[in-house]
């Protein structure tokens, strides 16, 4: 082209020494303006992808951080004795036996005593509307735990209601509670009293990282703990599973299996699992793992291996390609050396291909770890209520849920309350899963070696 | 063809003590067939050349001498190899006892991304020919000696063999591959990517390793062959075209193409 362009075009310079390389011809100018507009739109891209990831940080902790706090109103709780054991002998069956409502009229005289300074038109009966309705739970566990409590007056710290904790942190406004029966603007008054002599104070809960989830009524108990011993178990047997069967499979298919239509069948039948989207492989977990092999329902195991089938492709694949990417030089050289083809890829391929297996690894893992459609059809999604497993076989066969599951059984429910702390438990999953990313990464720093 | 089968048959007359016998040898590659009716004995302790231009084939025929062409899929081998009188193609021969008798070393040098102590006790330790510390030490004394790298590496044998230079690492190659105590070396183009100081220092080693094993080198140079080998197989399109002492190949080829070769006629 250029030599074309140059019998054409007589030359640019007085002296008919040919082009100055001082002036751009037309042609460079119109190359240099398409790699600067090239330039643009890349720029471009990344500061859309820049600033959307902005706003979803910033939406995701303006929304979720409030759920790591919650509202406590401190009281102190008379615990009489002939209530509460009326034989005296602290007999710890007998102390069972009073029921959580047995609590419900000490926990009011408590807060009836807490507000006796502050003019209220509120009803004794409805403070404790203040309340979250776990407070009798709360302080019957207390006095069970220790029945010494008994006849003593003790200080206790409990859960406000959702609305005051709402209202602490700005969700909740007066003009709000005209139309909702579950607490009036009177109650506000007294909570706003409390607040100033610190009967009412927020502080960290540990209780929504660690604790169990709540019913529908009480959102301000719920927490993400047993979700996420419930996917901790989830990916124990993910991983115990899919890494050395992922990994026996594509060792056998790169270095092992002869080249064959079987053998292509199957390669592109792997690619294509890949694709298949996650719910496919949740009715599939259904019909073999429950119906067919009739394994408890809603059970970490279940789900465990329902994610195994959806994470295996991921795992083939890229163990694959970095079994691939290992120089067929190294191979040569230890099979010229007499090593059998085992000790080929075990003492030096598989070394080398370590950090890309891993990386592939971890990335299926976390792809399992925010799967939530294929839990949706073995039962690990809706209210479970449970607490925390007994050990490690009722880990794994005990109902329970998992994280993206509770963070989507958390965003459906009706009450505003929940929809923070789906944001919060959000922020959970993504600390959870940016951890299991820096593994990877200190993982692939340690193995990579170069050659 | 005729002429071929002529040069092969007078070479084989000549020789004696033959290590390796090759008897109609054909190589196919799918349906190429790469390698067409060969014939040739090779002498126990000395240096044999393959010289001839690229795609003749001589790179393949080393490769059927320990068997890697085992490893490819559509390559099929015809005819008997000899080493020491056995069929190495039969079913009862393994490949990783063959190929510990018959040692390699690579066009590229190829050390694993291990120690340098680790690249030479490596064969020995999959072939048990070690059983103690010691002994191993010894093998690795030794096989570095003779592959004339103890000296430079003596102080650094837990480092990497990857951080030597390129001559350091193709000699590292040798080590490793005569650390097994093979009888027979094959060298795949050793130098092709040494400069011109490591390819006299490997020369000189390849001279040494006479005294021990029978070397078979492919080489694309043919001042090579003529500085390191005492007898030269010329190849073309898969035929071996002429076999015979190097000085006689160089001097006074019989071969109409042997002769334009070397002369730069082809290739």
């Amino acid at each position: 082209m250029t030599l074309e362009t140059a019998d054409i075009t007589p030359p640019a310079t007085p002296s008919g020494k040919g082009k100055s390389l001082l002036t751009q011809d037309a042609r460079t100018k119109k190359r240099n303006a398409a790699e600067i507009r090239f330039k643009a739109y890349g720029i471009a891209a990344l500061a859309f992808s820049i600033l959307f990831l902005a706003m979803l940080l910033f939406a995701i902790v303006r929304n979720g951080v409030p759920a790591f706090t919650q509202t406590f109103v401190t009281i102190e709780v008379e615990l009489p004795a002939d209530v509460l054991d009326k034989n005296g002998n602290r007999d710890i069956d007998d102390i069972k036996k009073v029921s959580t409502f047995g609590y419900n009229p000490l926990i009011q005289d408590a807060l009836v005593a807490a507000t006796a300074d502050i003019e209220t038109e509120v009803a004794d009966g409805d403070l404790k509307k203040m309340l979250s309705s776990s407070a009798g739970a709360t302080v019957r566990n207390a006095v069970i735990a220790n029945p010494d409590l008994i006849g003593q007056t003790v200080e206790f710290e409990l859960l406000a209601s959702s609305r005051v904790d709402g209202y602490m942190k700005g969700r909740v406004v007066r003009e709000d509670l005209a139309r909702d029966r579950n607490l009036d603007a009177a109650h506000l008054d007294i909570v706003d009293a409390l607040s100033q002599t610190g009967g009412v104070t927020r502080k960290f809960n540990w209780d929504f990282i660690l604790g169990a989830d709540a019913s529908e009524s009480r959102p301000e108990q719920a927490g993400m703990g047993v979700a996420m011993l419930g996917s901790v178990f989830m990916m124990l047997v993910v991983l115990l599973l899919s890494l050395p069967i992922g990994v026996a499979a594509s060792i056998y298919l790169e270095e092992f299996a002869p080249q064959n239509w079987i053998t292509d069948l199957i390669e592109v039948n792997i690619s294509n699992l890949a694709a298949v989207p996650s719910i496919v492989f949740g009715i599939l977990g259904l019909a073999v793992f429950i119906q067919f092999a009739h394994l408890p329902q809603s059970a970490p195991l279940v789900g465990g291996l329902t994610l195994t089938l959806m994470t295996l492709p991921t795992i083939v694949i890229s163990t694959r390609a970095s079994l691939k990417a290992v120089p067929p030089s190294i191979r040569s050289a230890a099979l010229g050396v007499g090593a059998s083809e085992m000790q080929t890829v075990f003492h030096h391929v598989l070394p080398l291909a370590m950090p890309g297996i891993l990386t592939g690894t971890i990335i299926g893992l976390a792809q399992a770890l925010g799967e939530t459609a294929p839990l949706l059809l073995i039962g690990m999604v809706g209210y479970i209520a449970s607490n925390y497993p007994d050990g490690i076989a009722s880990g794994f066969l005990d109902p329970n849920s998992a994280m993206p599951a509770q963070i989507f059984e958390w965003a459906k429910r009706a009450d505003p309350a929940y929809y923070e702390r789906a944001w919060g438990g959000i922020i959970i999953l993504l600390v959870f899963l940016m951890t299991m990313n820096i593994i990877a990464i200190i993982l692939r720093r340690r193995f990579e070696r170069r050659w | 063809m005729l002429d071929d089968k002529y040069h092969a048959d007078r070479a084989v007359g000549t020789m004696q003590d033959s290590k390796i016998t090759a008897k109609n040898v054909q190589v196919f590659y799918g349906d190429t067939h790469a390698i067409k009716d060969v014939n040739v004995e090779i002498a126990d302790k000395t240096v044999t050349a393959f010289i001839g231009p690229s795609g003749c084939g001589k790179s393949t025929f080393l490769r059927c001498l320990n068997r890697m062409n085992d490893t490819i899929d559509i390559c099929r081998v015809e005819g008997d190899i000899l080493i020491d009188d056995e069929d190495i193609y039969d079913p009862r021969v393994d490949p990783v006892q063959l190929r510990a008798k018959v040692g390699m070393v690579f066009q590229k040098p190829n050390p694993f991304p291990k120690s340098i102590y680790d690249n030479v006790a490596y064969g020995p330790k999959i072939h048990g020919l070690a059983k103690t510390k010691a002994d191993l030490d010894e093998i690795v004394e030794s096989s570095l000696r003779k592959a004339a790298l103890w000296n430079e590496a003596k102080d650094r044998l837990h480092q990497p063999g990857t951080g030597m230079s390129g001559g350091q690492q193709q000699r590292l190659c040798i080590a490793r591959a005569i650390a097994t105590a093979p009888e027979i070396l094959l060298m795949d183009e050793p130098c092709s990517a040494l400069d011109p100081i490591a390819t006299a220092q490997v020369e000189e080693l390849i001279d040494e390793l006479r005294q021990s094993f029978s070397v078979v080198i492919v080489t694309h140079s043919m001042q090579q062959a003529a500085r390191v080998s005492q007898k030269t197989a010329f190849f073309h399109l898969g035929n071996l075209v002429e076999f015979d002492d190097t000085d006689k190949i160089f001097t006074n080829p019989q071969d109409p193409r042997t002769e334009s070769y070397i002369s730069g006629r082809i290739g």
